[in-house]
């Protein structure tokens, strides 16, 4: 029954193909096409289900061997990336539950969706979709399941893009894809600890080996997988994304924000249980932020009068739960906790848009008692503590000061220092040159200056004839003059200036940072 | 080392020469155009037959080898082959140029035969410095290249200062070409001096013998300077970077595009800097490594500053220029390897993104991002395609980004931390700059009236995008295709700067003084 795992993720891929492909050549457009569409995509992610079950019930009754490997990604020296699959417990599980959600979520939208510009390509990326998050719960290593999950973010970023003509959806879709991508190379980086330090990266491997490692190497490739993990899931620090990525069409929050992709946190922390129980210190930073991030959540959503962003902030609340709980070592409850979760919060975000249509959208909430009696609370929970603001002040402007510094010197400083002799390839350019030119002076050419030579020692000797005259002319002759008082001036105001600028936040830090990665 | 009948090498080469001096003298523009086309069409096939007949399991060995004398008097020979660091960079050249010439179809106005014949000899010359085993040899194609590239740039740029552009490209170049020079006649005396034999018959350019030539260290770290310093200027690294981002505003497109696909200054550190002074190139491997990420970052955070898409390519391919660096810096399988992989698909996308920046130009007459805006509502074709290449720079899995970008971070890793964690920092800053271009030119309502009235891709454009979009796609879910043709090269090469004999370090005073 192994074999069967493969085409779970396989069969939506190639829905999604062919819908790409339609799409392009221009088969598939317009009103009339959509049902062609719809039906492509429901029925891969049918026999996707269906699969998914068998797969489950082969795994309940003992039929599955547990792994299956179908042959080599990537080979290179002793790195080997198999392409392979997990076909036991809590991966079938998952497998099989969000296979069921994507189902009902997709026939959903084929109504929901009916008449949307963009309707081919809601089902495209919904296609691709199910297929990565297919990949990423059942494959057997790590970069497999890095595979689903960055396509997995990939799709997200569309969605929110959906509306395209919005400014605000793609400034938004931007920052969520920047955000995840953070958390991204916390996970590259966790695959390469995982292939030096333990020489594998499939995952049975890796927990195979957990006793073997030292605690230090437990911890660095824990707290890389925690980045990721925190990042994925919308915990603190990286909440405020949650909230932006509500600009998708209510289908795709309820898939992506309500049901499955914010649960691929808490899965990849399960999927690691036995490495995180060998690092206290990863454990710890999972209680902490998941409490906070329930705390925060809370208190914001206190707040919210709209109905997607009120659940928007119940899941991350949950999910904060979630990791508190795996943080705290109750990790079977963590993942019951999952599954209920994803059944419950989808219900939810398909029925808001009925919700929002039975009570004629949103109705003014009177304010929260247990809110209302604390002003600052209130305040910060409107503003959900100004986490946006803060990560632009610390984070966002900063760098983008950076890089503004950074092109003017290149510009101002690099270019004219290693650019081209200018004369010699601009020709006459200015009216002076001209009259030069026409009169026959030369105004500023060295053959009219006294000091004439030929040969090595000859140009010497005239450079260093020409370097005194300077000298005498400019500071000896004129005394202190106006020329050295301007330019005394200029040094300084120069040197003030760059002063200034090496003193301001961003270079400190980024000083600091050099430094840091130097000694590391 | 093994001789093959037919001199498939010396064809490759010469063929688009040919084919240059048959545009340049047809009086009928169309059929010059046309057979411009044929010629680069006839050249990929040529190309992918050498790649057909390498063996990719003897890829530590030069193959498909040619010889003839040249210059008895002083050893020099006519001496190519290929090996499989080298192998794949000659159906690139092909295909660039093929897309290339398809490009400047329409956009080429004056001068036509002469454009198409400049294109040809370029190819031909290009594939020569891929396949020139003999330093003086290299040396020839390596400078032969700039009277092409100054007269393409100069002559049908779409800028105000395109003479000035191209001026500062030969000026660059040249000032790059004296430390090859100089480099290349120091490892020469010194195999005269190894071999304790006279000047000059016992001279040698042969790349094969002087990489198995002796050098004292602190021959090794003159040469490695040397020719670090000349192929830096042409790859390039910061801080000899900046006639890239003049060139990419001045020059045409197309050529611009050829000119960033084409990594030859990379390609020169691969073949040339390292190998010919092993223990310097380990021992100073940390220096490449940090030239690297500096580079890297430098390139990715000016480009995150940019408001003009070409300008904008030009720092985002001195930034994937470290990345490669850092990646050769590691001497590690997984950074060699994962940085031929890069370049390959550097190659690919920098190119394609470059000629998609210039079907906008061609249509709207900018690339600024101020005169863009809504572009995905009247050009989906053009900005689904624009996105497949943006993610392969990015390096989403699923395209050649991703497998090339895994590789090398995981072997920066192996070699240092902090290169791998540089390395990290740029995947992540390469994403903000790429998207949030992209949202300005792409997303967002239409601003600008013209914007309405443009067309899609037409299909001659289709047909030219799609050969890359689909290498990309087919190499990021099957890297093992790329992986196997130099898996063995690699290992040779790692193996050659790693396990040398002891040198010996009392020749200098010998080298100057026979």
């Amino acid at each position: 029954m192994d074999a069967l795992v493969v085409f779970v993720p396989l069969l939506p891929f190639i829905a999604a193909v062919i819908i790409g492909m339609g799409q392009l050549s221009g088969l598939l457009n317009g009103e009339a096409s959509e049902g062609k569409t719809a039906i492509i995509a429901t029925w891969a992610i049918s026999m996707s289900c269906l699969l998914a079950l068998v797969l489950l019930t082969a795994d309940l009754t003992q039929e599955n061997t547990g792994s299956l490997q179908i042959g080599q990604w990537l080979s290179s020296d002793s790195l080997n990336i198999s392409v392979n699959f997990i076909t036991t417990g809590f991966n079938v599980v998952l497998a099989a539950l969000f296979s069921i959600l994507l189902l009902i979520i997709m026939r959903f939208s084929t109504n929901y969706m009916h008449r949307e510009a963009g309707f081919h390509r809601f089902f495209f990326i919904l296609s691709l979709f199910a297929s990565a998050m297919f990949l990423l719960v059942l494959s057997g290593n790590a970069v497999g399941t890095f595979f689903g999950w960055e396509i997995a973010g990939l799709c997200s970023y569309l969605l929110i893009t959906y509306a395209y003509n919005r400014p605000v959806a793609s400034i938004n879709a931007t920052r969520v894809f920047v955000t995840n991508r953070i958390g991204d190379a916390g996970f590259i980086l966790g695959i390469g600890f995982t292939y030096s330090w333990a020489d594998s990266i499939n995952w049975n491997d890796l927990n195979a080996l957990s006793e073997q490692l030292s605690s230090n190497e437990a911890t660095g490739i824990s707290l890389c997988f925690t980045i990721a993990s925190l990042a994925k899931s919308a915990q603190l620090p990286f909440t405020p994304w949650l909230a932006r990525a509500m600009e998708g069409p209510t289908p795709s929050s309820a898939i992506f924000y309500g049901a499955i992709m914010i649960h691929a946190g808490v899965y990849l922390v399960c999927l690691l249980e036995p490495i995180f129980e060998q690092a206290p210190l990863a454990m710890s930073i999972l209680i902490a932020s998941g409490a906070l991030t329930a705390l925060y959540s809370f208190i914001v959503g206190l707040t919210q009068t709209d109905v997607k962003s009120s659940l928007v902030f119940a899941t991350s609340g949950q999910i904060g739960l979630m990791f508190l709980e795996c943080g705290l070592g109750f990790w079977d409850l963590g993942r019951w906790h999952l599954c209920a979760h994803a059944i419950v919060r989808s219900y939810l975000f398909l029925t808001a848009p009925s919700l929002m249509h039975q009570v004629m959208d949103n109705p003014i909430k009177p304010v929260t008692p247990a809110i209302a009696k604390f002003h600052w609370l209130y305040m910060a929970s409107l503003q959900r503590f100004w986490l946006d603001q803060i990560t632009d002040w610390t984070l966002v402007r900063p760098i983008r000061r950076l890089a503004h510094d950074l092109n003017y010197f290149d510009d101002h400083f690099i270019d004219p220092f290693m650019g081209a002799p200018a004369p010699a390839i601009k020709t006459i350019s200015s009216l002076a040159q001209l009259e030069e030119r026409i009169i026959g002076a030369r105004l500023d050419n060295n053959a009219d200056q006294f000091a004439q030579s030929s040969g090595l020692a000859g140009k010497l000797t005239e450079l260093l004839a020409s370097l005194v005259h300077w000298f005498e002319d400019r500071f000896v002759l004129r005394g202190i003059g106006k020329d050295a008082i301007h330019l005394g001036r200029k040094l300084g105001q120069g040197a003030n200036k760059f002063e200034q600028l090496i003193l301001r936040p961003r270079y400190l830090v980024l000083f600091v940072l050099i430094t840091l990665l130097l000694a590391f | 080392m093994s001789n093959s009948g037919f001199p498939i090498l010396s064809l490759t080469i010469l063929f688009p020469l040919l084919g240059a001096i048959l545009t340049g003298v047809i009086s009928n523009i169309k059929l010059a155009k046309k057979i411009a086309l044929v010629i680069a069409g006839l050249e990929l096939i040529l190309t992918l037959l050498v790649l057909l007949l390498f063996n990719a399991s003897e890829g530590d060995n030069f193959q498909l080898l040619e010889h003839y004398p040249w210059i008895p008097n002083l050893n020099i020979e006519f001496l190519i082959g290929i090996d499989g660091i080298s192998v794949l960079f000659l159906p690139m050249t092909a295909l660039l140029t093929l897309m290339t010439i398809a490009a400047s179809w329409n956009s080429i106005q004056h001068l036509q035969r002469f454009h198409f014949a400049l294109l040809l000899f370029l190819e031909g010359i290009t594939i020569g410095i891929f396949s020139a085993l003999d330093t003086v040899l290299f040396f020839l194609f390596w400078e032969l290249t700039l009277p092409p590239i100054f007269f393409l740039i100069g002559l049908w740029g779409i800028g105000p200062k395109r003479r000035n552009a191209g001026m500062k490209y030969t000026l660059f170049m040249l000032f790059g070409g004296v430390p090859l020079l100089f480099a290349f006649i120091i490892l020469a005396m010194n195999h005269a001096v190894d071999v304790g034999g006279t000047l000059p018959e016992d001279l040698s350019f042969n790349l094969p013998v002087l990489l198995k030539t002796q050098l004292p260290d602190d021959l090794q770290a003159i040469v490695f300077g040397l020719l670090l310093l000349g192929f830096a200027v042409k790859a390039p690294l910061v801080p000899f970077h900046t006639w890239l981002p003049t060139v990419t505003m001045e020059g045409p497109t197309q050529i611009t595009a050829l000119l960033i696909g084409l990594k030859l200054g990379i390609y020169g550190i691969l073949r040339f800097t390292m190998p010919l002074a092993p223990s310097a190139a380990v021992e100073y491997s940390w220096v490449l490594g940090i030239l690297g990420a500096i580079t890297l970052i430098y390139g990715a955070l000016i480009a995150l500053q940019q408001t003009n898409f070409r300008r904008l390519l030009a720092y985002a391919s001195i930034s994937h220029v470290g990345l490669v660096i850092i990646g050769i810096a590691s001497l590690t399988m997984q950074g060699i390897q994962g940085a031929i992989f890069q370049l390959f698909n550097f190659t690919l996308v920098s190119s394609s993104l470059m000629l998609i920046a210039g079907f906008i130009q061609h249509r709207l007459g900018s690339t600024e991002s101020i005169h863009l805006g809504g572009l995905a509502n009247v050009m989906p074709k053009l900005t689904s395609f624009y996105f497949l290449f943006a993610l392969a720079s990015i390096g989403v899995p699923g395209t050649s980004g991703f497998p090339a970008e895994l590789l090398l971070v995981i072997g920066a890793l192996t070699a240092h931390h902090s290169l791998g964690i540089s390395a990290l920092a740029g995947a992540v800053l390469s994403a903000a700059y790429m998207l949030s271009f992209s949202r300005r030119a792409f997303f967002g309502p239409i601003t600008q009236a013209a914007i309405n009235q443009t067309q899609d891709l037409r299909p001659r454009e289709l047909a030219l995008i799609c050969a890359p979009a689909l290498l990309i796609l087919i190499v990021g879910f099957f890297p093992n295709t790329i992986l196997k043709t130099n898996q063995i090269a690699a290992e040779a090469w790692l193996s050659h700067l790693l396990n040398q004999p002891a040198v010996r370090n009392n020749e200098i005073a010998g080298l100057f003084s026979p």
